[in-house]
């Protein structure tokens, strides 16, 4: 009763406060009134009574206080009184407040946008059912040959994992990097969509369920099953029209007729994101005899990943058995990773780097905000001196203090979401389409959360230094003196920016690294001339392209087609380009000392234009002519690495793989994205050109399912209209065959480098915010000694000292701590950058040009921040200075 | 301040002040910290200001009323009277008042 009458009546008194105030005023007034009378009436004179009466109540303030405790909140009330004096006194510092904003604005932004990344790929779960049930497989091996890493499967493995494993709903995908291109036939229209082909139960385990029909029945997986296909719900509303009665009927897809058994739900969303489904049909045999498919699972309920791994083990004993018989009995253990690891492992640590790097920034804008936040405290000595001697205890101002830090953090916090915001939009755009695995990447209440955090915590960083430096302050002193830096804050600061510098230092050669290592892959040798060359895509996963003779037909008439473009000097059709991924198999070397051993190797089929068309020399024998057709005997040309590797030099011109492939020649080299071997994003890898014309027609439609081969044309000057005459060309052969895209070889290089590109684009834009606040904290060092010291330099110039030494004596504070972090983040250096060895292409990690690079950079920022406040040295009248004394 | 004055314990203003109340009816502020002062001989030196937290505490307590008045030099003053709760806190504050001093004199008183 009592406590919630006395609530009550504080919460009264806070919204009374006024009324009150003036009530406890005339009360005091009153006693001492009263006091006053009853002294004059003891025969006082009436400044004696006054003053005695003022004695005996004590003190009239502290008395108020009293009472105003007892009366409301007065922590609310304080707090309220706290905020509105901060925010004053922020408001009187509008160049410390904007510029401790803008800092956290920049620095908070920057963690805000890569921490959205980090959540979405990481954190957030898959957009399934039960993403926790759901995994992919990876295959580890220790020795010489270790990894660690996911992997796609063959038909014999699929099958013991189908029918072996029941802890697991298994399903698998054919495509191992995305849905690919095919045609549908819509009326009288040519659509190209992506199709993505999946194995009965894919859904399920995805646990989508059609809106409309149903998902592939185990019998339409199996080999030559009937032909059937679900549509991504966008696919049949925008293609279909939503129309219901689509089920049942066929559709032309990929030249054949499919039936339509299945619409997906509205926004449902699968790892292949693909337009159209059709059953994948898995066998043992062509595609299924290598590793082309890729699992996904979901664990059956009741059971543990650990069961599941088990009985994978089992299933694959042989596998295992057989991997260790011809590796010196290194063991390969197969285990499930969750799905959601499993699909970011490759941005993992490249998204980790980055947000280490965005913590450099805030401990850089840290630094920068607790030397400014010194130097204000410094400044406001006699303020809080005088308030102290008033009364205030330490506690009062150290709060006034930290409201004030609080009111800074959650303002630049505020800003920071904005930049964030904007950051990561620009950062979207800039990624390539289907770069990240996730659908979007939005600031939610984790990011917010994170970001209020990291507000915070950067206030505490940055307020604990004046908070300590008050705590020392000397009421006497302080009050007397006029506030003048001592020796040990200005080498307090000189620590932090050196501090800074350091960090900067790291990243700036970090991201030189990454620089130099993109110039060395876009400027090595291409190995062909990329200039003037213009080439198209098309789907050829066609059954009516099935047949070698119509293939052949196909690409005879759409080339000279396309030799009659006027400005065309060549045109060629090959299955990849440089730049490019190539279609890997093994080959195995017929004759000679060499015989009957089997390489992996790239395989390209090629018109006979193709090295003239992409100006490929040819180093020895001859090209193919159009006499290598498919009743001719089977030749091969291969280039520089394929001799170097498998025949160590010796020239190889007149060998025989497979059997019975006639080597006729052997051409020079080109970068392209590898496959076998991926040490670099672009690097040159043994190849095995044959003729287009001798594709054989259990091979040709399998590497249709995979590639789209391209049509390439060389024109000597920029053809106006070139694509749509290469379209043109292209439908006077199969008027129903569209393009799936254009690319310059320039675009194609852009597009294999994007990953480097961004890498390079997102470190270099942090390490140029790092330079930057490292300038600005140097140039407020040295502006603020400037600002403190004009009397005492005033003096020394009276003195006779000149103004060029006094320049000296101030700007080598600044070049001094520069100095010691450009030491100490070389040192750092030595340290951190052995990590990124890695992702380093051509380039060392101790790098002479990019460490010449970061001091040169490093010294020319020094002098330039520390200049621009010296200066205003020159400016500097002794004997006004010494008048204002 | 001299050896003889002493502080007023805390706690114990409240029931000075309710007792006071009770003895001499409606009073103000100054009257209740004068008679205090008065009833103890000078022997305590109170901030007569003190009194006045004291008085709202009470008020929130609901043990005395308050209400604007008339003194008797015609100023305007807030009073504060006695509540029957105040009534019975009195009461039971003394009974353990009494109960104290009785086990500190059984503690002081020299033994034998």
């Amino acid at each position: 009763m009592d406590a919630i009458r006395i609530l009550l009546s504080r919460c009264a008194a806070l919204f009374r406060r006024r009324n009150l105030e003036e009530e406890l005023e005339e009360e005091l007034r009153t006693h001492i009134g009263l006091a006053v009378e009853e002294n004059i009436r003891r025969g006082m004179t009436a400044l004696e009574a006054r003053t005695a009466a003022l004695r005996s109540f004590g003190g009239v303030t502290q008395t108020k206080e009293a009472y105003r405790m007892q009366r409301g909140f007065p922590s609310v009330e304080m707090l309220v009184r706290d905020l509105r004096y901060a925010l004053r006194q922020l408001l009187r510092n509008p160049g410390f407040t904007l510029t401790v904003i803008l800092t956290l604005a920049l620095a908070v932004g920057a963690n805000t946008a890569i921490f959205s990344i980090v959540n979405a790929l990481m954190l957030n779960s898959l957009p399934f059912a039960h993403p926790e049930r759901m995994g992919a497989i990876y295959a580890r091996a220790a020795g010489s040959l270790a990894f660690d890493e996911r992997i796609d499967i063959d038909g014999e493995q699929w099958e013991a994992l189908r029918d072996h494993v029941p802890a697991l709903i298994s399903a698998v995908a054919g495509e191992t990097s995305g849905a690919s291109g095919v045609n549908l036939r819509a009326g009288e229209h040519v659509q190209y969509i992506h199709a993505g082909r999946i194995s009965a139960h894919y859904l399920d385990v995805l646990s989508i369920h059609p809106e409309a029909g149903r998902n592939f029945s185990e019998a339409e997986d199996l080999p030559h099953g009937a032909k059937t296909a679900i549509l991504s719900y966008g696919l049949w509303r925008n293609i279909f029209g939503g129309d219901r009665n689509l089920l049942g009927e066929t559709i032309l897809l990929k030249g054949e007729p499919y039936t339509v058994i299945g619409v997906l739900p509205e926004g449902a969303i699968t790892p292949l994101n693909a337009d159209v489904y059709t059953a994948l049909q898995p066998s043992r045999e062509g595609e299924g005899g290598g590793l082309n498919y890729e699992p996904i699972l979901r664990l059956r309920d009741g059971v543990t990943w650990q069961q599941a791994d088990a009985e994978i083990g089992r299933a694959w004993a042989e596998r295992a058995a057989n991997f260790a018989k011809y590796n010196h009995g290194a063991r390969l253990s197969y285990y499930s990773v969750p799905l959601q690891k499993a699909q970011t492992g490759e941005l993992r640590p490249k998204v980790l780097t980055l947000m280490l790097a965005a913590g450099f920034i805030l401990l850089i804008a840290c630094a920068n905000l607790a030397g400014l936040a010194l130097v204000r405290i410094l400044r406001r000595t006699p303020e809080i001196a005088t308030r102290l001697a008033l009364g205030a205890s330490r506690w009062q101002i150290q709060k006034q203090l930290w409201v004030e830090n609080l009111i800074l953090a959650l303002g630049g916090g505020l800003a920071g979401v904005g930049v964030g915001f904007l950051a990561l939009r620009g950062l979207l755009l800039l990624l390539p389409e289907n770069f990240l695995p996730v659908a979007d990447v939005t600031l939610d209440g984790r990011v917010l959360a994170f970001t209020l955090v990291v507000s915070l915590l950067t206030s505490v960083l940055f307020g604990m230094l004046p908070a300590l430096a008050t705590r020392k302050m000397d009421l006497r002193s302080s009050m007397a003196s006029r506030a003048e830096a001592g020796g040990y804050r200005l080498r307090l600061r000189q620590a932090l920016i050196a501090g800074e510098v350091a960090l900067t230092v790291v990243l700036l050669a970090a991201s030189g690294l990454l620089i130099r290592a993109l110039i060395h892959l876009e400027t090595q040798p291409a190995g062909f001339n990329p200039t003037g060359v213009m080439t198209a895509k098309a789907s050829l996963d066609d059954a009516r392209y099935h047949d070698p003779a119509a293939f052949r037909k196909l690409l005879d008439e759409s080339i000279s087609a396309m030799q009659q473009i006027p400005g065309v000097q060549v045109a060629a059709v090959g299955l990849s380009l440089p730049y490019e991924r190539a279609l890997n198999d093994a080959v195995t070397i017929h004759d000679g000392k060499e015989a009957g051993q089997q390489f992996g190797t790239d395989v390209v089929y090629i018109t006979p234009d193709y090295f003239d068309a992409l100006q490929i020399p040819v180093l020895l024998g001859r090209r193919f002519t159009a006499a290598d057709g498919p009743n001719a005997q089977p030749v091969v040309i291969v280039n520089r690495s394929f001799m170097r590797k498998f025949f160590h030099g010796a020239i190889p011109v007149g060998r025989t793989l497979n059997k019975n492939a006639v080597i006729v020649g052997v051409v020079d080299d080109v970068q392209l994205s590898s496959g076998l071997n991926p040490v670099a994003p672009l690097m040159t890898e043994e190849t095995m050109y044959i003729p287009a014309a001798q594709m054989n027609a259990q091979l040709l439609p399998l590497v249709h399912t995979w590639f789209q081969p391209s049509w390439i044309v060389r024109t000597a000057a920029p053809v106006e209209g070139l694509t749509q005459q290469m379209q043109r060309a292209l439908a006077s052969a199969d008027p129903s065959l569209p393009f799936s895209g254009f690319y310059s070889m320039s675009g194609l290089l852009a597009k294999t480098l994007a990953t480097q590109r961004i890498e390079v684009a997102l470190l270099s834009a942090m390490a140029g915010l790092a330079l930057l606040l490292s300038m600005v904290g140097i140039f407020a060092l040295v502006a603020n000694l400037v600002a403190q010291r004009t009397r005492e330099i005033g003096i020394r110039i009276a003195l006779g000292s000149s103004i060029r030494q006094a320049m000296i004596h101030v700007g080598g504070t600044g070049v001094r701590a520069s100095f010691f972090g450009l030491i100490a983040g070389l040192v750092l250096c030595i340290g951190a950058l052995r990590a990124m060895r890695s992702v380093l292409y051509g380039v060392r990690v101790y790098d002479a040009p990019t460490i010449l690079a970061v001091l040169v950079t490093l010294i020319a920022v020094t002098l330039l921040a520390t200049s621009i406040p010296v200066l205003r040295i020159a400016r500097i009248d002794p004997a006004k200075t010494l008048r204002d004394e | 301040m001299g050896g003889d004055h002493s502080e007023v314990l805390q706690g114990t203003l409240d029931l000075m002040v309710l007792k006071t109340l009770e003895s001499m009816g409606p009073l103000h502020g100054y009257g209740i910290a004068r008679r205090i002062e008065q009833v103890s001989g000078n022997a305590l030196t109170l901030n007569q200001g003190t009194i006045y937290p004291a008085l709202l505490r009470l008020e929130q307590r609901g043990w005395i009323k308050a209400g604007w008045g008339v003194s008797e030099s015609n100023r305007r003053a807030k009073f504060y009277a006695l509540s029957p709760a105040g009534q019975k806190q009195i009461e039971e504050e003394t009974g353990n008042w009494e109960r104290t001093a009785a086990t500190m004199a059984r503690f002081l008183a020299p033994s034998g």
